[in-house]
C-alpha cells in the first residue's frame, strides 16, 4: 500500500502533507483497505469543502482544501476535518469494493438524500472508530434531505448506529423518512 | 467606563478565535469561478447562491448562521457604545439613544436565538473564525457616520442575509429556521429604519455631513460585499434584499448603488484571484523549463 499526497509543498494554505498522509494511513489500515494504493489531490486553491473518490487500479480522492480546513483558523489544518473527510470516502469505497452496495448509482449520480444517507452511514461508523464527530452536523444535514419529521429522526438514528448494511437496506430505513428518499 | 473602545480589545473568551479584513484579504482562495486553470476552463460552478440545493448546504449555512451570531454580538456591542460614547444632546439626541437602547435589546436577542439555532444545526460557540468587521463600522468618532456604517450598512447587510436564510429554511422544510430568520428580519428592518431616520434628521441643515456619512456608508457596503459575497449575482452566496430595503427605507436609487458597489467588489476579487492565479502559472511553467 503506498499513500500519495499532491501537492507536496501548499502555496494557498499551511497545510502539511506528510499529516495528510499519516492520517490516512492510520484510517486504511483501520478501515483493511491495506490492499489499494490511495492519491490523494488536494485543490488548495478553492475554500469549498467537497471532496469525490474515484475507484480504479487506485483509490484517487480528490478534495477541495476547505475539507481539511479549521473553520476556527482560516487556512490552517484540521487534523479531525481531515480524518472525517478522508474516512467518510474511504467508507464509501470500501463499500462498493467489498460488496452488497452494487446497485447503488455513481457518486455523481447520487441525490441529495441518498448522499445524506450514506454519509450518516459513513460517519456513525467513523464514529465508532474513534475519530471525533459532532452527530448534530449530520443530523442535521439527514433532516435538510430527507424531512424534519420524528420518522426521519428514527431512521437517522437507525442509520447511524448500524454496521454491514447493504444498498438496499440502507435505502429501505431512508424510507421510513419519507417513501421517495431512495430515489 | 471608557469611551471610543478599540476592537482589538473587544471581550471573547478562548471559544473564539478572531480574523480581521487583512488576514481575509490575504486568503488567495476563491470558490468564484475565476476561469485560468491551465487546462482549460474551470469547471466549477456559477451558481453560489446558498440554497438547500447546493451539495454543501448544511455546512454553508452552518457557517453562515455562525456568523449571524458574532455579528449579532458586534451590533450589540455598536448600539451599545453609542449609547455611551456620545453626550447626551450636544453630541446624540437622547432619542437617538433610546433608539439604540432599543436595538441593544434586540441584538441580545438575536444572539440568544443565534446560540439556539447553531446548536440546533450541530455548530459550536466559536466553531467558527469571527471576521471582527462588522464592529469596526461602528467605532467612527461621529454618531452620524456610526448610524450610516452600522444601521444603514451592517444592518442592510443583516436584511440580505436573514433574508437568505430564510428562503433557506422555507425550502429545506426547516420551520425553526424559517421563523426564527423571518422574525429577526422584521427587527433588522426598523433598526435600518432608525438610522435611515436620524442620518436625514440630524444632517438635514449640513448637507456635508451628509455626504460624508453616506461615502462612508459606500466604503462598509464594499467591504461587507468584500469578495463577492453579497450581490445580485448568483455567483454571491447572499442575495440582495430589494423588497426589505425598501420597506426599510432605501431608496430605489440608494438600493442601485449599493448594487453596483456588491457587483464591483465581486469583479474586483474576480480580477484579482484571476491575476494572482496567471502570475502562479507563468511561475510554475518557467520553474518547469
Amino acid at each position: 500500500m503506498t499513500i500519495t499526497v499532491t501537492p507536496e509543498v501548499f502555496n494557498y494554505v499551511w497545510f502539511d502533507a506528510e499529516v495528510i498522509r499519516s492520517i490516512a494511513t492510520g484510517l486504511v489500515d483501520a478501515l483493511g483497505m491495506n490492499d489499494y494504493d490511495v492519491i490523494i489531490e488536494v485543490d488548495e486553491t478553492t475554500p469549498l469543502s467537497g471532496i469525490s473518490c474515484e475507484i480504479g487500479d487506485t483509490i484517487r480522492i480528490r478534495a477541495c482544501s476547505g475539507a481539511f480546513e479549521d473553520t476556527r483558523k482560516p487556512r490552517q489544518q484540521s487534523e479531525t476535518a481531515t480524518a472525517t473527510s478522508i474516512g467518510r470516502v474511504l467508507l464509501r469505497a470500501r463499500d462498493r469494493l467489498v460488496g452488497g452496495f452494487g446497485e447503488a448509482p455513481a457518486d455523481n449520480d447520487l441525490s441529495l438524500a441518498q448522499v445524506a444517507a450514506w454519509e450518516t452511514y459513513s460517519l456513525g461508523r467513523l464514529d465508532r472508530l474513534g475519530v471525533p464527530t459532532n452527530q448534530q452536523r449530520w443530523r442535521y444535514n439527514f433532516r435538510n434531505r430527507l424531512g424534519f419529521t420524528d420518522a426521519t429522526d428514527g431512521a437517522f438514528e437507525k442509520i447511524w448506529g448500524s454496521d454491514g448494511l447493504t444498498w438496499g437496506e440502507l435505502c429501505a430505513i431512508s424510507e421510513t423518512a419519507i417513501p421517495s428518499a431512495a430515489k | 467606563m471608557r469611551k471610543f473602545f478599540p476592537v482589538e480589545d473587544l471581550a471573547r473568551d478562548s471559544r473564539f478565535s478572531k480574523i480581521t479584513i487583512a488576514d481575509r484579504m490575504a486568503d488567495q482562495r476563491t470558490a468564484l469561478n475565476v476561469n485560468v486553470d491551465a487546462d482549460g476552463p474551470s469547471k466549477r460552478t456559477n451558481n453560489m447562491r446558498l440554497t438547500p440545493s447546493r451539495r454543501d448546504a448544511s455546512d454553508g449555512a452552518r457557517g453562515l448562521m455562525h456568523g449571524i451570531f458574532v455579528g449579532e454580538i458586534q451590533a450589540l456591542e455598536g448600539a451599545g457604545r453609542t449609547c455611551w460614547d456620545f453626550e447626551t444632546g450636544t453630541e446624540a439626541p437622547f432619542a437617538l439613544k433610546l433608539d439604540m437602547a432599543r436595538q441593544c435589546w434586540d441584538e441580545a436577542r438575536h444572539v440568544e436565538i443565534s446560540v439556539k439555532l447553531s446548536d440546533w444545526m450541530g455548530s459550536e460557540i466559536g466553531q467558527y473564525a469571527e471576521n471582527t468587521v462588522l464592529f469596526e463600522a461602528a467605532c467612527s468618532s461621529d454618531p452620524v457616520l456610526r448610524l450610516a456604517g452600522v444601521n444603514r450598512a451592517l444592518e442592510g447587510l443583516a436584511i440580505d442575509v436573514f433574508t437568505t436564510m430564510k428562503e433557506f429554511g422555507d425550502l429545506a422544510g426547516d420551520q425553526y429556521l424559517e421563523f426564527c430568520e423571518d422574525w429577526m428580519l422584521a427587527d433588522e428592518v426598523t433598526h435600518v429604519k432608525m438610522g435611515s431616520d436620524w442620518l436625514r434628521k440630524i444632517t438635514e441643515n449640513d448637507p456635508e455631513r451628509r455626504k460624508k456619512a453616506l461615502e462612508f456608508q459606500n466604503v462598509v457596503d464594499k467591504l461587507f460585499s468584500y469578495g463577492g459575497t453579497r450581490s445580485d449575482s448568483q455567483e454571491s452566496p447572499i442575495g440582495l434584499a430589494r423588497r426589505f430595503r425598501e420597506l426599510a427605507g432605501f431608496t430605489d436609487d440608494e438600493v442601485e448603488v449599493i448594487a453596483e458597489v456588491s457587483m464591483q467588489a465581486l469583479n474586483e476579487r474576480k480580477v484579482a484571484v484571476g491575476q494572482i492565479r496567471e502570475a502562479k502559472r507563468l511561475a510554475d511553467q518557467s520553474a518547469h523549463k
